[in-house]
């Protein structure tokens, strides 16, 4: 009885193999002439990338307004968004108390060196266009930023928050004037207990895309 | 190349003008074969579509910015077309030209991206920038950089990761990653002086990458970093982030 099965089941096996063996001789019916080509991507300029300087003022909580300089750079990911690094630099006068006391300053001057230096995600939330003239219009964008970065300052680095708001005029297509309002927010202990700090900049600049 | 040259025109050190930029090479130029293409008058959907270029119109392909490709007709009109379309129309040779939106298979076939995380190293605020290449689709090099802000010290640390995407195809995209680095420990200047410190630094972590649209990820790890300290015992310290990134 198992003999005859494993008959039956090995010449099936047989069948199914030899089925198989034709079934891979090549029967070529057409020859195929079909000339493949590649598919690239034309290779044309692509400009989402944004670099520039700005220039402004800085009013540091605790201290005076300031002038604050620096460099912008941007990729633009989607009409809608991009991410900008910022680094930027003003220098601290004195404190009301120590011009009042008249005592030794309470910092050195390298301390007062206030460096900030961010990494942001900006929204276009909304996108428009300027008319000056009948033929000239000028794409304008409204953005608001977001993001973290650290700020040195009186001897320390400090965790920074930062929000904004900005705006974007672009005279052809690569070049823009930029106007920007930032908050850098973050807790300082400098001056004995920790405190919350705002210290509010706004710059004018002009960018570059390429 | 052009770009490199773009980005020193940018950054101030010499000053091309627009039309010397185009001379450079031979103008890409492709023919409309569906009904008719859009062109804007600024590279955005909100703007308005002021000229049709109808089928059988060559258009030339000046410059690409975002997913918006400006190009100019045969009587020198000029405007913003969506990729999308500019992929339906084709080259000399009658084939399509390969332009298309970024999407979940470009992500999945990403070759380089860039991010930035916020989180929580040993239980104090960090901030990492990283950039990554990917060599194959599941394995990638990383190079990060990680600030973080404790009560007592500061932090800076630079490592070069192998990051492992078991499932590059996925939505939710999971990986393993391996790394090493240095880190330098400040401590606060309010604290009794004490030296700044150097160590080598090895680590190993886990996250996943969700794709969100377009260019855009989001991104969630965790790391667990060993610092070789010059003490007896090392450090171990625990590191979460999440952060958003973009792909090209």
């Amino acid at each position: 009885m198992e003999y005859r099965y494993q008959r039956v089941l090995l010449s099936a096996g047989l069948w199914l193999a030899a089925a198989g063996a034709l079934a891979q001789e090549p029967v070529e019916v057409i020859d195929p002439q079909v000339d493949r080509r590649e598919i690239v991507t034309p290779a044309i300029d692509t400009e989402n990338f944004e670099v520039g300087l700005f220039v402004g003022g800085l009013s540091i909580q605790d201290f005076s307004s300031e002038w604050v300089y620096g460099l912008r750079g941007a990729w633009h990911v989607s009409e809608d968004f991009f991410f900008e690094a910022s680094v930027g630099t003003a220098q601290a006068d004195l404190t009301s108390y120590e011009k009042l006391s008249g005592g030794p300053p309470l910092f050195k001057d390298s301390e007062r060196d206030f460096t900030f230096y961010d990494l942001t995600v900006g929204w276009n939330f909304l996108p428009g266009e300027i008319y000056f003239s009948e033929k000239r219009a000028f794409k304008s964008d409204l953005y608001l930023v977001g993001g973290v970065g650290g700020t040195d300052f009186l001897g320390d680095t400090w965790f920074t928050a930062v929000a904004g708001i900005g705006y974007r005029l672009l005279f052809n297509d690569w070049i823009a004037l930029r106007l920007d309002v930032r908050d850098h927010i973050f807790d300082r202990d400098a001056l004995g207990e920790e405190e919350l700090t705002n210290n509010v900049e706004w710059t004018a600049g002009v960018t570059f895309f390429f | 190349m052009l770009r490199c040259g773009l980005c020193a025109a940018a950054l101030g050190l010499a000053y091309l003008p627009a039309a010397a930029r185009a001379d450079d090479d031979p103008a890409v130029t492709s023919r409309v074969v569906e009904a008719y293409i859009e062109m804007r008058t600024q590279p955005g959907r909100t703007y308005p579509v002021f000229y049709v270029a109808e089928r059988g119109e060559t258009i030339e392909l000046l410059k690409r910015r975002t997913d918006w490709i400006k190009v100019r007709n045969a009587r020198g009109i000029e405007g913003w077309v969506h990729v999308d379309e500019i992929g339906r129309t084709v080259d000399a040779a009658g084939q399509p030209l390969a332009f298309a939106a970024p999407d979940r298979e470009d992500f999945s076939r990403r070759r380089f991206e860039a991010g930035f995380m916020l989180g929580n190293f040993d239980s104090s605020d960090a901030i990492t920038a990283y950039t990554g290449w990917h060599f194959t689709r599941n394995l990638s090099i990383e190079g990060a950089y990680t600030e973080n802000y404790g009560d007592f010290s500061d932090g800076r640390m630079g490592s070069l990761n192998l990051v492992h995407e078991m499932f590059p195809h996925w939505r939710y995209s999971p990986f393993f990653t391996v790394g090493v680095g240095i880190r330098e420990t400040n401590p606060r200047s309010s604290l009794v002086q004490t030296e700044d410190r150097v160590d080598n630094v090895a680590n190993v972590g886990a996250g996943v990458t969700i794709y969100l649209t377009g260019r855009l990820m989001l991104r969630l790890q965790y790391k667990h970093h060993v610092i070789m300290t010059d003490r007896d015992d090392d450090e171990e310290a625990g590191e979460w982030n999440i952060g958003i990134s973009a792909f090209y």
